[in-house]
């Protein structure tokens, strides 16, 4: 039995790592980044030290003492080799030399010191403002140097004289790395946007579904009636868009609905002015997602559909004949009833897959006009993998994906529940 | 109503299934279709109820001719083979079915369920669904949605085969009681014949699309129209066997045997078929012909033996059950004569 058990768990294991890798580590990945604020700012790696004049304002958000700010803004002036070499280049060796001499690495309160100690000097520069010139050339400031470690930020800090109570805050603010946070969130609940990509994703769901299932049926129960040969043509041609590569599919669309497409064209004659129907107006952006999302559903659903039908005994639709119901009384009263189980899958299926996928609206809207069609998948996408400013945050979008996920997850859940999925998975569900 | 075929033709690809057929129906009749698998009964039946459109003939509901009628407008009542009861409605909503159809009101409705579900003694069941009752409660429920319009012609196709033995018996004089109170005219479908002879009014017996005889149960028992028809009906099966007519004898089974009083006619040929039915084969009939037991079969009431004969033929026995009698002894047992059944060369009844 043991060497039994060993084999089933060797079998399993192609599963086990594809389901770990595909399935499991994008969740764990897309939790962990929606708790940082990883941006191409960011990276993903590690980050550098560096504090800029802007930092200033944000630490003063932050709650860091005045004393600190100024004691960062101020510019200290040191005699160091740098600049005794710019000095050298610039006002001759022998100045240079002997300022070396006499104040090597002293360091200089403010400008004023230091211009005065060019004046003391045997080779002194004459004129103030070339005095003012070179005194410059000793200036150095915290701000806009890059500190590679942690530690020599800290002690350059410190040397400024900023208040040591302060000293994790302004650490905070000038590191450039990703960190974690919990700002996603707040930001995501707190931005009218948010509202209203929810507002987006549950009319996107909610009409396509209605036409997926409505169009669906429609196709599967005109079928059934047709002659077999026709109705498989009939089926194959509406089955083309869901085998038609989504980029080709859509393409089409969009040559139907450009200004100088097939509609604007035929409708030409008409007097109806030429105009781009996918995009005129955010209407005419909804009506274009639904029929292209919901075409491709409904060929799923005429499939489904026709082979529940098909699988009805044919002596029930018989009897239903001769008990005298109408073709249209046969629909209501035997077909639709029967189909309540694909009906039903295929509502939470649709559902599912519909929250998440946004490709045929990225490759027509784009979320336009306006922010008008921009779904929750599609402005996670956005957010972290495409946008205009450049930004991509990568953390903001995990955190609109996770949100999707939990929802995603309580959805099955539910359906789970409501399918009683353990009956499902170990019976037919077509009642005879 | 009466219920009248003419000259009723069904062709699947081009190939006959039903051979120009005409039947009468007398109002209140109920008439078997009887024959082995494929001899067009079912066919008939779901042509009759407008499922399958008629190649040629014509078809009368008294003096109405529904030829042309799609089911939904011919009035019939149908209980198929697996009842096809609609397995999301309860029973109450199955009988109702065809009322709901016609969009009568609701009190007329639960009027004629209640009727018709007292008829078929189902009453306490009407709010279950048709997986949760047996297989008998499933059939009295397709009869009382086949009865409910009040048809003008009941189809019943093979109502009792998928019932276990004991139901069966129950369910075929049920099926008698509800159709003669009713007084609908029947059409019972089976290849089973003690369902057709016990039960129905007359049989009309189908082989190969057409209706070879078309009799009462007990008359088409005793004179067969042919050799088909003789051995269809009958359990266990008659048996036949080779005879040569003489002057005043015939040879069978490996003896003389004196002709019998039927068959003296002078234009008969020389060689004929003798069919023998086993209730008519023991020791009562005398001692003319010899052989030995074969085999015995113990029924309870009723014994059977195969007897192998001098000649090599085979027949069969009923008779009280006894234990005199083991496998390998030998017999002289005789043969009623007058109940004979003599056929041509070509199996036709002489």
């Amino acid at each position: 039995m043991k060497h039994i058990s060993w084999l089933g768990v060797g079998f399993l294991t192609p599963a086990l790592l594809i389901v770990g890798f595909l399935f499991f580590a994008p969740v764990v990945m897309t939790a962990v980044f929606s708790f940082t604020n990883m941006s191409t700012a960011t990276g993903i790696s590690g980050g550098d030290y560096l504090l800029s004049p802007n930092n200033l304002d944000e630490m003063q958000a932050h709650g860091v003492s005045q004393k600190t700010l100024d004691a960062l803004a101020d510019t200290t002036y040191q005699v160091d080799d740098h600049g005794l070499l710019l000095l050298a280049q610039e006002f001759g060796t022998e100045i240079a030399n002997e300022l070396k001499e006499r104040h090597n690495n002293d360091i200089f309160k403010n400008r004023g010191e230091l211009e005065r100690a060019l004046k003391d000097m045997k080779h002194r520069i004459r004129s103030p403002r070339d005095r003012k010139k070179a005194a410059d050339l000793f200036g150095t400031s915290i701000l806009n140097q890059r500190f590679t470690s942690k530690v020599d930020f800290i002690t350059a800090v410190i040397q400024t004289g900023a208040v040591q109570a302060d000293i994790p805050a302004v650490t905070s603010v000038a590191y450039t790395g990703w960190q974690w946070t919990t700002n996603n969130f707040k930001r995501l609940f707190s931005l009218p946007a948010t509202w209203r990509y929810a507002l987006n994703t549950l009319a996107y769901v909610t009409l396509t579904l209605v036409f997926n299932i409505g169009f669906g049926l429609f196709l599967a129960i005109s079928t059934f009636y047709m002659p077999e040969g026709f109705a498989n043509t009939f089926r194959t041609i509406w089955f083309l868009p869901r085998i038609l590569p989504p980029v080709l599919y859509v393409l089409m669309w969009k040559w139907f609905t450009w200004d100088t497409g097939f509609l604007s064209t035929i409708l030409a004659p008409l007097g109806i002015p030429a105009q781009n129907w996918m995009m005129q107006t955010s209407t005419h952006a909804w009506v274009t997602i639904i029929l292209i999302n919901g075409s491709v559903g409904a060929s799923l659903g005429m499939i489904l559909f026709s082979s529940a039908i098909r699988s009805i005994p044919a002596s029930m639709l018989h009897a239903s004949e001769v008990d005298g119901a109408s073709r249209f009384q046969q629909i209501r009263h035997i077909i639709l009833p029967q189909l309540r189980w694909p009906i039903l899958f295929l509502t939470s299926y649709e559902t599912l897959s519909l929250l998440a996928s946004f490709e045929h609206i990225l490759l027509t809207t784009d979320g336009g006009p306006g922010k008008s069609t921009e779904v929750w998948a599609l402005a996670a996408f956005h957010t972290a993998l495409r946008n205009y400013s450049g930004n991509l945050q990568y953390g903001y979008g995990a955190a609109f994906a996770l949100i999707l996920v939990a929802i995603g997850i309580a959805a099955s859940l539910v359906y789970m529940r409501l399918f009683n999925f353990r009956d499902l998975v170990s019976k037919p569900r077509i009642e005879r | 109503m009466k219920i009248e075929l003419r000259n009723f033709t069904k062709r699947f690809d081009g190939q006959a299934v039903v051979d120009n057929v005409s039947l009468t129906i007398e109002s209140g009749e109920m008439i078997a279709l009887l024959g082995p698998s494929g001899c067009g009964k079912s066919t008939s039946l779901f042509s009759i109820c407008g499922i399958h459109r008629m190649d040629e003939g014509q078809l009368l509901f008294g003096d109405k001719d529904v030829t042309n009628l799609p089911s939904q407008k011919r009035n019939v009542g149908v209980v198929f083979q697996n009842y096809a009861l609609y397995p999301h409605m309860s029973i109450f909503e199955n009988i109702a079915f065809p009322l709901v159809v016609q969009k009568a009101d609701r009190a007329t409705i639960r009027r004629k369920v209640a009727d018709i579900a007292e008829l078929v003694q189902i009453s306490d069941l009407l709010e279950r669904k048709p997986a949760n009752i047996s297989g008998g409660q499933q059939q009295r429920t397709a009869l009382a949605r086949a009865l409910i319009r009040r048809p003008d012609v009941l189809l019943l196709d093979e109502p009792l085969a998928n019932l276990d033995a004991k139901l069966r018996l129950e369910m075929r004089s049920e099926i008698r009681r509800i159709q003669s109170e009713t007084g609908i005219t029947a059409i019972l479908v089976t290849h089973d014949q003690v369902e057709a002879m016990s039960i129905c009014d007359r049989i009309a017996l189908m082989q190969k699309g057409k209706v070879v005889q078309l009799d009462k149960p007990r008359e088409m028992y005793a004179n067969p129209a042919n050799m088909f028809v003789a051995e269809f009906l009958g359990n266990p099966p008659i048996r036949f066997m080779p005879a040569e007519l003489h002057e005043n004898q015939m040879i069978a089974g490996g003896a003389a045997l004196p002709r019998p009083q039927h068959l003296k006619q002078s234009n008969l040929p020389d060689k004929i078929n003798l069919g023998i039915r086993p209730e008519h084969f023991g020791p009562q009939f005398g001692n003319e012909i010899s052989g030995h037991i074969l085999a015995i079969e113990t029924q309870g009431r009723e014994n059977l033996y195969d007897v192998a004969l001098s000649d090599g033929g085979v027949l069969c026995s009923i008779q009280p059950a006894n234990d005199h009698l083991n496998p390998g002894d030998t017999i002289q047992w005789g043969i009623a004569s007058q109940h004979l059944l003599a056929f041509d060369g070509q199996g036709e009844r002489i």
